[in-house]
C-alpha cells in the first residue's frame, strides 16, 4: 500500500525534527559535562561547594592569585597585585599573571560582567569577610565559588587552592621540597639554632621617612615556626610587632641581638624600601653588621610553598655565610 | 611698663621656652640617652651609635621643626592679615591641596618615591596654586581677599579630587603618600631644609615689609588707600610671602593642619592688632607649638611615634572649637 504524497512529506518532516531534536539534545549534554556527574565538593569557608572536577578556566580573586600561580596554575581573571610582588615571581610566573585578564585594583571593585565574559568554571577567593558577602551571591552566580577567609594558614590555603584548582601534584613536589629545605637548616645549623637571638628587620614603601619595624609576620613567621630561630614575637593577644613603626634612632636597640636579617632582592641588594636604613651610620655601627652577622634574606611571600621554598633556599645561602665562631 | 617693653618681655619669655624645647627635643626622643652622651655628641663628637642618634635624627629633627614651625606660624598670620578672616589658613589658599597633588603626580607619574624628591614638586604645586588663585581673585578693580579664599577653596576642592583620585588608581603611589600627608618632621634630614631655608628667609623679610600696609588694610580697603597703603602691591607682597612659606613647610612636612590657625590668634590676644608684632610673635610660637607637639608624639605612643601633623589636629581642634564659640572672635 501507498502512502498519499502529503502524508509522506508530513511523515519526513517528522522524521527530520526527531532527528534534529535527538542531535540537539546530544550536544547540550555534551557543552555541560558538569551536568553528567564530574563534580566533586570541596570544603570552603562558605561551605561544601561542587566545583568541576578539573576546572579549566579559574578566576582568582585576592590572594588567591599568588598561590594558584605559584602551583602552576594559569587564571583566566585576577585582582590586581602589588607591583613590588609581582617582581619577585620567575618571568613564568610574571608572564602568567600577565596574560590573565585583571579584573580590578581589590577585590570589592570586581567588575561582574568582565568576570562573566571570562566564562570561569571556578573562582577561588581569599577576601576579608565583610567584603566577601556584599559579592558572593553575584560570584556564585557566574560559577562555583570557594572562599577561604584571611585568617587561613598559609599551608592550609595551599592544599585548599591546590585541591580546588586541581594542582595537587605541583604541591606535593613542593611540600617535599619544602620539608627537605626545613629539615636541613635544621640539622646542618642546629647549635647556631640553639644559642643565637635572631632579630628580623623590615621596611615598607609605606613606611614614614627616618622608620622601620621589627618583622615578626612574614617570612618571619616561617624562620620562626618552621625553621626554629629565635626571633622576637608580640605576645599572645597583641598586635604583631611590625605594625609597630620604629624612628631609626632605636636601631641602636638592635645591638641586643647575635644576627640581624634584612630584605634583599633576587640579585641580593637591599630592597629599595630598607636601603635607606643600610646608609645610615647607625646601622653602620651595629656590632652584628661590623662583625658580618646582618644578613640579607630574600622573601618573596610567605603565602605559597614555592615562595616559601626560594626564601629558606635564601636563609640557607645566608646562614652559611656567617663568619665560623670564634 | 610700656605695650612695646611689656611686648619685648613678652618675646624674650617665648625665646626662652623656645630655647627649652629645641634642648628637651635634642635631648628626649624614642630612646633613652643619657644627657651626658647628649652633650658629647655636640661638643665632643663622636661614632658611636647613641651620638649618631643625637647628630643624625634629633638635631635635623628639630632644625626642621624649627624651619617649618616659622614657616606655617607666619603663613598663617599673613594668610589672616591678608583675607580679615580669623579663621583662615594655609590650607584656604589651596596650597596644601596644591603641594599635596603635585606630590602625589611625582608619586604616580616619575616614580619619586622619597622626601628630598618631594621637595621641589611640593614647592612648585604650591608656587603654581597660588597664582591661579590670585589670578583668578583680581578683579577689574583689583585683588579680592573674598575672592581669593573663594577661588582658593575650589581650587584646593578640585586637586584633592584629583589627587584622591589618582591615589586610588595607583595603589603603590597612595601608599608612599599615605605617610606624607599625615604631616611629619621625622626623618627630615638637613638636605631638605637648607634648598627651601632661603626661600623662608625671604618670605620673612617680605612679610615685615607688608605688615604695616597690611595694618592699615585691617580697616578697610577705602581707609587704607587714604593712609597711604598700596593695595595691590601689598596682597602680592603677601601673597609670595605666603606661597614661599607654606610651599616651603608643605614640602618638607607635608601637610600640617592648625598651626597657622592657631598661632596668630594666640599673638593677637597677647600683642594686640599690630601686625608687626603678631608675626613677630608668630614666628616665636609656632616653632614652640610645633616642638612641643612632636616632643609629646614621640613619647605618647612609645616605642613608636605619633605624626607631629596628627598631634597638631588633636590640639587644633578643642581650640578651633572655643575660638568659633567665642563670642567676639579676636578681630584683625
Amino acid at each position: 500500500m501507498t502512502l498519499p504524497s502529503r502524508t509522506r512529506r508530513g511523515a519526513a518532516l517528522a522524521v527530520a525534527l526527531l532527528g534534529a531534536s535527538l542531535a540537539l539534545t546530544a550536544c547540550s549534554a555534551g557543552d555541560t559535562g558538569t551536568a553528567t556527574g564530574e563534580t566533586r565538593t570541596v570544603q570552603a569557608d562558605n561551605g561544601s561547594v561542587e566545583i568541576p572536577a578539573a576546572p579549566q578556566r579559574v578566576a582568582t580573586i585576592g590572594n588567591t592569585t599568588l598561590p594558584f600561580i605559584d602551583l602552576g596554575g594559569s587564571p583566566v581573571g585576577v585582582t590586581a597585585e602589588a607591583d613590588s610582588d609581582i617582581e619577585r615571581l620567575s618571568a613564568d610566573q610574571q608572564e602568567t599573571y600577565r596574560s590573565a585578564t585583571l579584573l580590578a585594583a581589590s577585590a570589592d571593585e570586581v567588575d561582574m560582567e568582565q568576570l562573566a565574559a571570562l566564562e570561569p568554571d571556578l573562582i577561588l577567593v581569599q577576601i576579608p569577610d565583610a567584603e566577601f558577602e556584599s559579592i558572593e551571591d553575584e560570584l556564585e552566580a557566574i560559577a562555583p565559588t570557594v572562599f577561604f577567609g584571611l585568617d587561613t594558614e598559609w599551608k592550609a590555603l595551599a592544599d585548599a587552592v591546590a585541591d580546588a584548582g586541581n594542582t595537587t601534584d605541583a604541591l606535593s613536589a613542593q611540600k617535599a621540597e619544602f620539608e627537605g629545605l626545613v629539615t636541613g637548616i635544621q640539622e646542618e645549623y642546629a647549635d647556631l639554632i640553639a644559642n643565637t637571638t635572631f632579630v628580623d628587620v623590615i621596611r615598607w614603601s609605606s613606611s614614614d621617612p627616618g622608620t622601620f619595624a621589627i618583622a615578626d609576620i612574614g617570612c618571619s613567621e616561617i624562620g620562626r615556626d618552621e625553621v626554629g630561630l629565635n626571633l622576637p614575637e608580640a605576645e599572645e593577644g597583641a598586635d604583631p610587632l611590625a605594625w609597630t613603626a620604629l624612628s631609626f634612632e632605636q636601631l641602636g636597640e638592635l645591638s641586643g641581638y647575635d644576627v640581624i636579617t634584612y630584605p634583599v632582592d633576587a640579585a641580593g641588594e637591599p630592597t629599595e624600601p630598607f636601603a635607606p636604613v643600610v646608609e645610615t651610620n647607625t646601622w653602620q655601627s651595629l656590632p652584628a653588621v661590623t662583625s658580618g652577622h646582618a644578613l640579607g634574606v630574600f622573601c618573596p611571600g610567605n603565602n605559597s610553598y614555592g615562595a616559601v621554598i626560594q626564601y629558606l633556599e635564601s636563609l640557607q645561602d645566608a646562614l652559611a655565610s656567617l663568619p665560623a665562631a670564634g | 611698663m610700656s605695650g612695646p617693653r611689656r611686648r619685648a618681655l613678652g618675646l624674650g619669655a617665648g625665646l626662652l621656652v623656645l630655647l627649652i624645647l629645641v634642648v628637651t627635643s635634642i635631648a628626649v626622643g624614642s630612646t633613652a640617652i643619657p644627657l651626658s652622651v647628649v652633650w658629647d655628641a655636640l661638643t665632643h663628637p663622636s661614632a658611636t651609635i647613641d651620638e649618631y642618634a643625637i647628630r643624625d635624627y634629633r638635631v635635623p629633627r628639630t632644625i626642621v621643626g624649627l624651619v617649618v614651625g616659622v614657616a606655617l606660624g607666619l603663613s598663617g598670620a599673613l594668610i589672616q592679615a591678608l583675607t580679615r578672616n580669623p579663621l583662615a589658613d594655609p590650607g584656604i589658599l589651596g596650597v596644601h591641596a596644591g603641594a599635596s597633588f603635585a606630590v602625589t603626580a611625582a608619586v604616580g607619574f616619575f616614580g619619586v618615591r622619597d622626601v628630598q624628591g618631594f621637595l621641589w614638586f611640593g614647592f612648585a604645586g604650591a608656587l603654581v596654586v597660588t597664582l591661579m588663585v590670585l589670578a583668578l581673585g583680581s578683579t577689574r578693580q583689583g585683588s579680592s581677599p573674598v575672592v581669593m579664599v573663594l577661588a582658593g577653596v575650589c581650587v584646593g576642592a578640585v586637586l584633592g579630587g584629583a589627587r584622591e583620585a589618582l591615589q586610588l588608581t595607583d595603589p603603590d603611589a597612595f601608599d608612599v603618600i599615605r605617610a606624607w600627608n599625615a604631616g611629619s618632621i621625622a626623618g627630615r634630614s638637613l638636605d631638605v631644609v637648607g634648598p627651601i631655608l632661603p626661600f623662608v628667609v625671604i618670605a620673612v623679610v617680605l612679610a615685615f615689609v607688608a605688615a604695616r600696609p597690611l595694618n592699615a588694610m585691617a580697616l578697610g580697603d577705602d581707609l587704607a588707600v587714604a593712609q597711604g597703603a598700596r593695595l595691590t602691591r601689598t596682597r602680592i607682597l603677601a601673597i609670595l610671602a605666603i606661597t614661599l612659606l607654606a610651599g616651603g613647610a608643605t614640602a618638607i612636612a607635608g601637610p600640617i593642619g592648625f598651626v597657622g590657625l592657631m598661632v596668630p590668634h594666640v599673638a593677637r590676644w597677647i600683642v594686640g592688632p599690630d601686625q608687626r608684632w603678631i608675626f613677630a610673635y608668630s614666628i616665636l610660637l609656632a616653632p614652640v607649638l610645633l616642638l612641643a607637639s612632636d616632643i609629646l608624639g614621640r613619647l605618647v605612643l612609645h616605642p613608636g611615634e605619633v605624626p607631629v601633623g596628627i598631634v597638631t589636629a588633636f590640639l587644633g581642634a578643642p581650640v578651633l572649637i572655643a575660638l568659633v564659640r567665642r563670642a567676639k572672635v579676636s578681630g584683625l
